[in-house]
Parts: structure tokens; sequence; C-alpha cells
């Protein structure tokens, strides 16, 4: 399932529970890895000149300048890219996102794994907005599953033995319990599927009564069997809740309940990814950013 | 040292060539060359004499020396009016001399006119405006870099994007095949959002033939993808060209005059295989230039105009606006302090001032639009213009270049800038890195595309 990731990383510190997990999989499934840095952003029109976007200081660009980044980044994994592994080191100049995406166009990954921040400093980075809103605008666009690690994978000690599976019944949820259960398949792992009925609407008006709300439950139930349970077939490792809240809330609390060491949620491709502020949309955005386990975000499904 | 090995009189032709200057950081070698290169006088005398004809000699010799471009010119105003600033002495002293001299001028001499040509004068025509005599300095100082650019004496920048327009027909390595493939990379991304949007290529006999700019391609595809997601849901009947997409012009920059024939007649043979019923441009200011209104002559046209019509980025929105082919919801207007930069290329030098104004009282609530002063085509450069932004060498003297404009949006209070072309945009987002003063600044697309209603049918089905 894993045969090529694309690792995405600005090599500092704020990748590196994406790199333990990242170069972990690359290990464990035999994987081509990619670690994949972008240098930074252009300026000056049409110059050689680029602002690191580690540094925030201006480089002229050249070879020299990009083996050095590369030879930097080697340095900085040399502990976990074993020499076994099949690994390559890419680097590219432009915006974040934009040379990610053109990056897995080209080659195709099984997954994109990044990290929830790119720990980009200065005031020019911030004003870009490149802090945290590259992960949104690739889990957006990106034609394979993205795996983001924004926090220290506290459960998570190598490989995938508990899944969480959030729904909300949409279709980009069809997607993801799609891929989710392939991987429990695949990697023999107990999937524990989740609806986090959404009662945030009693704090504005009405209060929802309690007979409404264990109504709404089994309905969701019947739902998760209809949809999920029913083309599991005769995969018996699995689980089926229902828990009422504030949804990403809850899929967070669940996984950390549950000792998951992922979480699988759809991601709503037309949904407009905050104003650019970094402002974080969608339940998934907010798991990615709260849960202490990698998530994996899908948009659409995966061609097999 | 007759001629170096990177900085000599041969343009660039071949990638090997190019990459090999490029590889030169920073253009060390090549400048450090370019302090022994020897200047070919009879070439020069030559040219000049065949070059050089009645309009500039007239010029020339008319210039009362009154000083009245004095004020008009933002280097003067910056540098403490420095009477070396003065756009009268700044050509009298480089061009002037050479043609008073017959071309009979050494290395050191070139190197000063190369410093004037290219970093104290952005060809920003506005002394033009102020002179009695209509003597415009920046369409000399474009004639004066081709002379400078002949013999060698031109920024390692200029060079490479010369070079590149000489080698790819883009002023960026970006190739046909890049081109096509990142623009239906686009239309693959935005298609679930935007149902049935699609890319025409090559199509013949479109209502419109749209041209961009590589850096669009290289780095910001977003842009592209804007350009068609408004086309698609004003209705428009559009395509692009797998050859001769590039509008703009570094070789106009740069001085390179074969070069700028070589890329602007690779967009008319567009036109001319595509015979689409107009061109419209990406929103960049030399670019309109470049093709649409120099253009034609470099490429010999009789009649001074592109083979069709040709039409900048803003004409095409505020008609799409004005005819109700794009519609604003009202509710998703600017509502906080916004501002203007006009464009030298296609405000002051082609007369598009209303149109972009047109446009803001569609897309800006009203109140909240604040001109700058001075406006229109007597606005000021943005500071970075005729390449200057791109050029290392003279990093220190753009950023003070930087402050007529800093400090002309301060004065409006806005916190967003509009700035409808690529080198006002980039020299307004390095003048926010440079003095950070707390500004935004956008492209129209971007802004246009949050606020335009979807038509019911091009809404994508739940």
């Amino acid at each position: 399932m894993f045969k090529k990731i694309l690792f995405a990383t600005s090599a500092t510190n704020a990748c590196d529970h994406a790199a333990r997990v990242a170069f972990d999989m690359a290990r464990r499934y035999n994987a081509h890895i990619d670690a994949f840095h972008v240098i930074g952003v252009p300026t000056r029109g049409f110059s050689q000149v680029v602002v690191d976007l580690t540094t925030g200081e201006q480089v002229a660009l050249d070879d020299n300048y990009r083996d050095l980044v590369k030879e930097e980044i080697r340095a900085y994994y040399d502990h976990q890219i074993k020499p076994s592994m099949d690994c390559a080191i890419e680097v590219a100049v432009g915006e974040a996102h934009r040379e990610i995406l053109r990056l897995a166009r080209r080659t195709q990954p099984d997954i994109i794994v990044m990290g929830g921040s790119t720990g980009a400093t200065g005031a020019y980075a911030a004003r870009r907005n490149i802090t945290g809103s590259t992960f949104q605008q690739v889990a957006k666009a990106a034609h394979c599953p993205v795996m983001v690690i924004n926090r220290p994978a506290g459960s998570f000690w190598g490989g995938f033995s508990n899944i969480v599976f959030g729904t909300d019944f949409s279709e980009s949820a069809d997607t993801a319990f799609a891929f989710a259960f392939d991987l429990a398949k695949t990697f023999d792992c107990e999937l524990l599927l989740l609806h986090a009925l959404d009662i945030t609407g009693c704090q504005i008006n009405t209060l929802h009564s309690q007979d409404d709300i264990d109504d709404q439950i089994r309905k969701a139930r019947q739902q998760m069997r209809f949809r999920y349970i029913s083309k599991m077939r005769d995969f018996k490792n699995y689980e089926v809740d229902v828990w009422e809240g504030i949804p990403f809330v809850e899929i967070v609390k669940y996984a950390r309940e549950k000792h998951a060491d992922l979480i699988v949620m759809g991601h709503h491709t037309r949904k407009k990814t905050g104003d650019g502020e970094g402002a974080l949309g969608s339940v998934a955005e907010q798991v990615i950013l709260r849960a202490n386990c990698p998530v994996i975000s899908i948009n659409r499904p995966i061609p097999r | 040292m007759p001629e170096g090995s990177l900085c000599n009189k041969q343009p660039i032709q071949t990638d090997a060539a190019l990459k090999t200057l490029l590889s030169d950081t920073g253009g060390r070698q090549y400048y450090q060359e370019m302090k022994s290169l020897d200047v070919d006088r009879g070439l020069l005398r030559d040219t000049i004499e065949k070059t050089c004809k009645s309009r500039i000699r007239t010029w020339l010799s008319i210039c009362a020396h009154c000083g009245m471009c004095a004020d008009s010119c933002f280097f003067y105003r910056i540098n403490d009016r420095d009477p070396k600033q003065v756009p009268a002495y700044k050509i009298q002293s480089t061009l002037g001399e050479i043609i008073r001299r017959k071309g009979n001028v050494d290395n050191a001499f070139m190197h000063m006119a190369m410093e004037t040509a290219w970093a104290k004068c952005t060809c920003c025509n506005r002394c033009g405006l102020y002179c009695p005599h209509g003597i415009d300095m920046g369409v000399m100082f474009s004639y004066l870099r081709g002379l400078l650019y002949q013999q060698g004496f031109v920024p390692w920048e200029m060079k490479i994007g010369a070079g590149m327009h000489r080698v790819y027909n883009a002023q960026m390595d970006v190739t046909d095949e890049e081109f096509i493939d990142t623009f239906l990379w686009m239309a693959e991304e935005n298609e679930e959002e935007y149902p049935g949007l699609t890319i025409p290529i090559d199509k013949v006999g479109a209502d419109i033939l749209y041209t961009v700019n590589a850096r669009e391609v290289k780095h910001y595809p977003e842009d592209l993808a804007q350009a068609a997601i408004l086309f698609h849901l004003a209705g428009e009947n559009w395509t692009v060209t797998s050859k001769g997409w590039e509008q703009t012009s570094l070789a106009m920059f740069a001085g390179d005059w074969a070069a700028c024939k070589m890329q602007v007649e690779s967009v008319y043979d567009a036109m001319e295989r595509l015979k689409p019923k107009r061109m419209v441009g990406t929103e960049c200011g030399h670019a309109h230039r470049a093709t649409v209104v120099e253009g034609p002559y470099w490429a010999g046209r009789k009649d001074g105009l592109p083979p069709v019509e040709s039409i900048h980025y803003v004409e095409w929105l505020a008609e799409a606006l004005r005819t109700g082919k794009l519609k604003i919801d009202p509710a998703r207007r600017i509502k906080e302090p916004v501002t203007l930069q006009d464009s030298c290329n296609y405000v002051r030098n082609h007369g598009l001032k209303e149109i972009t104004r047109e446009i803001i009282r569609y897309i800006v609530e009203p109140g909240y639009f604040i001109d700058m002063s001075p406006n229109r085509e007597h606005n000021y450069c943005c500071g970075g213009g005729g390449g200057f932004n791109g050029i290392g060498l003279y990093r220190e003297q753009r950023n003070k270049a930087l402050i007529t404009k800093r400090d002309q949006i301060i004065k409006t209070g806005a916190k967003l800038v509009l700035a409808p072309c690529h080198n006002c945009w980039d020299a307004i987002r390095d003048l926010e890195e440079t003095y950070q003063i707390g500004i935004r600044w956008s492209f129209l697309k971007p802004l246009v595309l949050g606020m335009v209603e979807i038509p019911e049918h091009l809404k994508p089905k739940e």
C-alpha cells in the first residue's frame, strides 16, 4: 500500500514527529521515500534571489546552494535514513504547497507525509501565510492520501494497529472508509469506526432532548451498519461507536482513549479553506491540529 | 581582455550557455570580466548612424536644459535632489555624449552609462509628460539600453532574461510542453469545484486568445487557474496557444532588440495561426507594452497594431463586469481601505487610467477606495520597473527607489494595494519586505474570484 512515500519537510524540528513516522513507514513497508524540501519563495521578480523559508535570509540561489541544502537535510535525518533505505532528497524553489503538489503530480506517491507547521520563522513567512496553511492547501488538492503529524505522535510506536475512522456520512467520508478498511485489512489492524454526532446547536438555541439525541445515535448506528459494516464481509476486527458532542473534540478524545495510532478522515474539497489568515475550517483540519497521532485526510477516491 | 567567456557581446543562444551564465552566482565573474571588456567603437558608431533617427537627435538637440523634468523623476526626489539625477542630465551625459563623440567612449564610460540606464531610470516615461518640448527620456533610455546591450554592458540578470527569450521564447525556462501541462493541471485541480472547466488549447477562431507571463507558469499557476475560471464563469469562448503564449519581454528591458522582435513575433504567429477575435493579456504592464504597444513596430507592422485587437486584462475584466458576464455579489465587495497602483506601462503609456477605476466601482464598497496622490498618468513608478526589480547589482538603489511608492501608500492609509501588474506587484511586495508598513497586495483575479456570483448551471452538483 505504501510503496512510494513523499515526505514534505521543512527540515526543522517542526517536522521531527512527521519524520519519525515517515522514515518508520519507509523502513517497515520497504518503500521508496522522497524527502522533499522547498527552499523558499523566489523574490525580486525574475532574479535569482530567494528568501530561505527556514532562515528567513535572502540567498543567491545556485547549484551549490541547492547541494548544500540537500547535504544539510541528509545530515539532519542521518540517524533515520538507514543504509538500505531507498531514499532520495529533493529540493525546489517556489510556494511550498504548490511545489509539493507539483512533485506529487509527477511522481504519483501512495501517500504524502507532512508536519502540521513548516516552522517558518520571521515576519516574512508569517505575512505570506506559509505557516500551517501549506498542509491545508495540499490536503485540499492532492490526489493521494495526505498524512499530517502536527503534534508528538504520543501513541505511535511504529506501524499501525488501531485505526480510527471518523465519518460524517459524506461522500468523501465513504472514500476515506474505503482507504481505512483497505489499510486495516492489509496491516491487520483494528478498525474503530466513529461518528461524532454534532450537538453544538444546543448552545445557540434549542436544547436537544435526550430522547432526541438517543434517537439520532440509533439512526447513526444504522447508517454505520448500512454504509460500512455491510461492506466489510468477514472482517471482524472492528468496533462501532457514536459519540455526541463537538465533532472534532469527540474524535480526538476517542482516538486518545482507544490508543489509536492513526486517524483517517475525509476532507471536503469544495469547502473553502480559511481566508488565508490561518483559520482552519473543517473538522478534519481541527483534528489534524489536535490529535496526538498521525491523521490521514483523503479528498477523493484512491485509484487502485 | 577584449571579450570575457561570460561577459561579451554575444547574445545567449543555447540552453548550455544560459546554464553556464546562471551558474555564475550573482554574476561575480561576469562583472569582473566586464571591467576589461573592450568597447567596439566602430560598431557603436555604425549602429548610431543606422538606428539613431531624427526623433532622438532632435530631442537631444532641442533640450533647453530648463530642468522641468527634474521634479517629475522620483529618483531625483528621493536622492536629495541630486543634479545628477535630473532626467535631462542623465540622458545627455550618456546617450547624448555617445552621439556627440560618435561612439568614441571607453570602458569606464560604458560602466557609468550602464548604471545610469538601469539604476537611474525605470523607463516609466513620467518625465516626458512634464517636458515642455515633450522630450521622452524613457524612450531614449530604452534606446541607450540597446546600444549598451550590443556592446555587452548589460546587468547579469538582464542578459539571462534576454537569453531565456532566445532559448525558450519565454522569460523563464518554461517549455511549451510545461506551459500546457501546467494549465491542464490547474483545470484538473479545479474541475470539481467548477464542473465543465476546461482549457481550450489551440482552438481556431475563438473570441479570446489568452497570453500570460511565464512566472505564472513557473511559480504561481493559481493565476492561470483563476484566469481560466473567470473566463469559464463569464461564458467566454477562449483559448490558449501551445506556442507563442508568453506575452512579456525581458528582452525589452535588456535592450536586446533582435530578441524583442523574435519574442513578439512568436505571439503574433499564434494570432495569425489561431485567428482569434481578440487577444487578452494577463495582469502585466510591460507585457502589454511589449506585445501591444511597441511590439508592432519591432515586428515591422506598418499599421502599428498587433495582428488582432489586443487588450489588457483590466479591459476585459471591466467589460465582463459592465456587461454582466461576471456578476459581483455586493455582500462580498472589498470593505476595507484599499488603494490602486497605476502601472506606468498601460496607464501613463497606454491611456487605461479610467478602466481600472471602473473595476473598482464594481468590486469595492463605496467609500473604501482611496486614490494615491498623484495618480493616473501622473502616478509614480512602483520603484522597480524596467527590469530594476531583478538586478542584484543595483539592489540598494532599487530599495531606495521604493520609498516614493511606500510613502504614497502610507498616505492613503490603505492596508490593501491592488496591483494589476506583475512588476508593480513584485515591487510592492519587496517594499513591504524591506520597510514593513503592514500592507497586503493583490492582483485583481483572486479578489474578483472571491466575490463573483457563480451562475446556477455552473455550480457543482451536490
